[in-house]
């Protein structure tokens, strides 16, 4: 990187590098080259989290991999997990029980408000809004306390979801408990919809993604409905039991940072109601296949190949996963939403704005670098 | 200055803060979660399955010193929990019940010799503690 930097021709020109040790910039960097206060062009220097997911994967059975895809986005596991293993299931064959089915949906989404949580906070912090961020990592640890409780981990649930169903069943008192945490949700939410005026200001306007070039850059999830296109793999290719709930999609026309904001505050909402619904029809049965009980060594998983696709709280992932017969799989390959939200939307955005709403644009897109670097 | 914050404040002044001052309070760990492990090495039937399963090759089957290979005669886990990731895939699989994971969370530690787990709490790196 040093060596590309040029002595600047003129004297208002200089080279600016936001992350990675940035505070605000997780660990990840973009090299700005600034004229003025004006951002002329952004370049983004990712490889600082590669842990090399897709040769792992290679090496482990199913239930390993499944402990493993945890790792893959740090904010969101239990989405991960649950691409994984349906992507498993699929190639197996296997016949997840409905309980199982249940109880992946209220994982996922719940891993989904906690992660829009944290878009929130974050946001807040890159906007100069400091009580939003020590509100919204305040109200995400209620969830972490969930997490903790159902699957013995506050952030990572190795493997919680796992091919064949779910690890472990609700305790008994967990669904009294999830009502609970989402009343204080639903406060959440409420003190994330007031009006701030400092934030407008800093967000309105700035950043703008049109839905034409959100299209041709392969934008998925929250920030192109923020540009106005109603998508959802929920709907479209309803997996597990989302095509039994009833939810909405929130769209938004104007594609600026407020917009996907605004996006991020009503994914909430639906998220609740999805938790609401699953958790009143939660039957009673098996959380996991019979063969599945205790895990195994060596599986035979068929010979074949698939695709699985999810809406995960970033947007779109997916895993392509071959198989030659062995009980490890032939080759994996995740596709992240972020390595497109990080790389060519980041740079496009950047370019032209201000220095200051660097941090807004940045944070606004929603992204989780050690799901960009894999 | 806008009166209407007052109440707010009020509230907030009266509430209890969402922290605990953790030497003298916690917060409770439930039942599930997985910390430091637990080994039962007289219910251990040295089938070798924790050490096949864990992801990370954090456990080794070793034999014992001598002085205990008498009563002892088998491998038995040694597990390392730098290497551990605490998923509980050896707890799931023992089909004996000889290893568990506690609530035990306090693992830091200045001593490098201690993030090993011997199978006998009274090996020390094949030495008897003193």
């Amino acid at each position: 990187m040093i060596e590309e930097m040029e002595p600047a021709p003129k004297g208002t020109e200089y080279d600016f590098y936001f992350g990675p040790a940035h505070p605000g910039s997780g660990n990840f960097g973009v090299k700005l080259k600034i004229d003025g206060e004006i951002v002329v062009s952004a370049r983004a220097d990712p490889g600082y989290l590669h842990r090399g997911f897709e040769k792992l994967m290679e090496y482990r059975t199913p239930i390993q991999n499944a402990v493993l895809s945890d790792r893959l986005c740090i904010l969101e596991p239990l989405n991960w997990n649950l691409v994984h293993a349906e992507a498993v299931d699929e190639l197996m064959g296997i016949e997840v029980p409905e309980r199982a089915k249940y109880i992946r949906v209220i994982m996922a989404e719940l891993s989904r408000i906690q992660s829009h949580i944290i878009w929130y906070g974050v946001f807040s912090k890159g906007t100069g809004f400091d009580t939003g961020f020590k509100m919204a990592f305040g109200y995400r640890d209620y969830i972490l306390d969930l997490f903790e409780l159902i699957t013995g981990g506050r952030v990572y649930p190795a493997g919680y979801i796992c091919p064949g169903g779910v690890r472990r069943d609700f305790p008994d008192n967990a669904k009294m408990k999830i009502l609970k945490v989402l009343d204080k949700m639903n406060k959440m939410i409420k003190l994330g919809e007031l009006e701030n005026p400092a934030m407008d200001a800093r967000s309105k306007d700035v950043g703008v993604l049109k839905l034409k070039d959100a299209i041709r850059l392969g934008v998925t999830g929250p920030v192109l409905r923020g540009s106005g296109m109603n998508v959802d793999v929920r709907k479209e290719e309803p997996y597990e039991v989302y095509d039994r709930l009833d939810f909405e999609v929130p769209v938004r026309k104007k594609g600026d940072a407020y917009a996907r904001y605004c996006i991020g505050i009503e994914e909430m909402k639906q998220s609740v109601k999805i938790v609401k619904q699953a958790l009143e029809d939660l039957p009673d049965g098996d959380v996991i296949e019979t063969s599945l009980k205790k895990p195994k060594l060596s599986y035979k998983i068929p010979e074949g190949e698939v695709y699985v696709r999810n809406e995960i709280a970033r947007g779109e992932a997916a895993i392509y996963m071959v198989s030659n017969g062995n009980s490890t799989p032939y080759r994996v390959k995740v596709r992240g939403p972020d390595f497109l939200h990080m790389i060519p939307v980041l740079e496009h955005l950047l370019k032209g704005v201000q220095i200051a709403d660097v941090p807004a644009v940045y944070w606004s897109l929603n992204i989780c670098p050690a799901d960009m670097d894999r | 200055m806008s009166y209407r914050i007052l109440p707010k404040l009020l509230k907030n002044m009266l509430s209890k803060p969402m922290t605990v001052k953790f030497p003298h309070e916690s917060i409770p760990i439930p039942d599930r979660y997985r910390g430091e492990h637990k080994y039962d090495i007289d219910n251990c039937i040295s089938c070798g399955l924790c050490a096949k399963i864990c992801p990370n090759r954090a456990i080794e089957m070793i034999e014992l010193p001598k002085e205990y290979k008498e009563k002892y005669p088998k491998t038995y886990p040694k597990i390392d929990l730098g290497k551990c990731c605490f998923c509980g895939l050896c707890e799931d699989i023992c089909p004996k019940d000889s290893i568990s994971l506690t609530k035990n969370v306090f693992l830091s530690t200045f001593d490098p010799s201690t993030v090993i787990k011997e199978p006998l709490p009274t090996i020390k790196g094949g030495k008897e503690k003193k």
